[in-house]
């Protein structure tokens, strides 16, 4: 088995949230933190280009018009053990500079995977995170069609695959070209699921891939086809050290979900951004689903899109319990909405700089 | 055509892009509709101008300066038909029916009116 080495550890993930056009000393920001990546050798990082959102300064940035598009979100995902996510996380901070970033608690799962016996914590509910290659493919299928494919037969509430432009896979730099097959740039499918079906289908992952790599997150299950499960877990603002809690919703639904006329994500995004929340984010997927629909992308015959689309909102439990009024309002037909605790965030403008990057611990 | 016409030409062109830039995004950053405003307030006032210049018999290098330079740099019919595409995706049939026919009924009459009013001065 060459180079496959057998990980399930704990590990932390760290996510930034800014703008494409950010830059440090006329570099990109973008370019920056993934040299940074790549040269940390961090098992696993995806950067993802987002189609609308906004930040702590409220300035939207969309897709849907050419003068607001210059700068679209960008959402860059790494994920390596606690040690090694700490030793790039000053530098981190220091390219950054202004938007948001979140350190949260995972368990990453690589090589050979067997049934994993989860940690309690676990079984409530699980997002499970894939992280693919473009072109990997999985008996003459696109493997994040394959994974799909499994994950809805097996019964998971709902899966999203996300390409990624640039990123390392265990370790290496896989960064995507304007020319190239692209085939080892990473790509992403989240899934969500009971802890019970999630731990189940994990071997069977493992036989499909040639090398899985995959992390497993703790989240609740607030909403379901439109039905309201359960709500957001009540989290105190501080843990018992006086470190700051923020908590996190995820809502996916797609481009064919409607609220009023309008696509559920930008009327999403309009009203999030009108309620003050310190940043959210969309994502467009290119394959997936929830709840009871086969797994489908667009469809070449119709000009209406059909892909997924999942919106990121983080802020301060207290402002999340509001936000979910909004996001359970816009998704009183479909979609399915989850939240997790986020144990430290960061929140920097040139004006304003919230919370920080040491990590709170609140059991519940 | 004097080289000194088509630096001007240039240097006009790209006053007309930065102009539309500013007034597009300006605009878009406060819409609250979801039709694309910025891009719609851009062209019928370019057709306006136009119009204009052309009532008041501007000629030779003076009306390619103004008209094709900087008019044509600052209306986009690229990004009118990019963007009744996007609602086309989204499926805001409303939306994308009214950016069409709304652009080329008040586009028209713009260009119309500034001719008439050009004409008059």
């Amino acid at each position: 088995m060459n180079g496959r080495r057998a990980l399930n550890q704990d590990a932390l993930k760290l996510t930034t949230y800014f703008g494409e056009r950010d830059r440090l000393d006329g570099e990109l920001v973008a370019d920056r933190l993934l040299d940074l990546y790549g040269e940390a050798e961090i098992e696993t990082s995806v950067l993802l280009r987002g189609v609308e959102g906004f930040g702590l300064k409220h300035h939207l940035h969309t897709d849907r018009l050419l003068s607001l598009s210059e700068d679209l979100p960008l959402v860059s995902i790494a994920v390596d053990t606690r040690e090694r996510i700490e030793a790039v996380l000053e530098d981190a901070v220091r390219l950054k500079q202004k938007g948001l970033m979140t350190l949260e608690r995972a368990r990453l799962l690589s090589g050979e995977i067997l049934e994993v016996s989860l940690p309690e914590e676990l079984h409530e509910a699980t997002k499970l995170t894939i992280y693919l290659g473009r072109q990997e493919r999985v008996y003459r299928m696109p493997a994040f069609m394959a994974v799909c494919d499994l994950l809805y037969r097996r019964g998971i509430a709902g899966a999203t695959a996300f390409l990624g432009v640039d990123g390392t896979v265990r370790g290496e730099r896989e960064r995507a070209r304007f020319f190239g097959r692209n085939r080892d740039v990473p790509m992403m499918v989240i899934a969500v699921g009971e802890g019970a079906r999630i731990s189940r289908v994990l071997p069977e992952l493992g036989g499909l891939l040639h090398r899985a790599l995959l992390t497993l997150e703790r989240v609740r299950v607030c909403k379901r086809d439109g039905e309201v499960i359960e709500r957001p877990h009540a989290l105190p603002s501080t843990d018992e050290h006086g470190l700051e809690v923020w908590q996190k919703l995820m809502v996916y639904t797609s481009e064919a979900a409607k609220h009023e006329g309008h696509p559920v994500h930008t009327a999403l995004i309009r009203r999030l951004r009108e309620a003050g929340v310190v940043g959210a984010t969309s994502l467009r997927g290119i394959w997936g689903f929830h709840g009871d629909h086969a797994p489908h992308g667009d469809k070449a015959s119709t000009l209406g899109r059909h892909v997924p689309v999942t919106t990121i909102i983080v802020d301060t439990p207290a402002r999340i319990a509001e936000a979910f009024e909004v996001v359970d309002e816009l998704t009183a037909e479909r979609g399915l909405v989850t939240s997790e605790m986020v144990p430290a965030m960061a929140a920097i403008s040139e004006r304003e700089r919230r919370g920080g990057l040491d990590l709170s611990r609140h059991r519940f | 055509m004097s080289v000194l016409v088509w630096v001007g030409v240039a240097l006009l062109g790209g006053v007309g892009a930065c102009a539309r830039f500013l007034l597009d995004s300006t605009i878009a950053s406060r819409s609250p509709l979801d039709f694309p405003l910025g891009t719609y307030v851009v062209n019928i006032s370019g057709a306006f101008v136009l119009g204009l210049l052309v009532g008041v018999s501007l000629e030779g290098d003076a009306y390619l300066l103004a008209g094709t330079g900087t008019i044509g740099a600052y209306t986009t019919f690229s990004t009118w038909m990019l963007e009744t595409h996007r609602l086309g995706e989204e499926t805001e049939r409303w939306s994308m029916a009214a950016n069409v026919g709304l652009s080329l009924a008040a586009g028209i009459g713009a260009a119309a009116l500034g001719r008439a009013i050009g004409g008059a001065l």
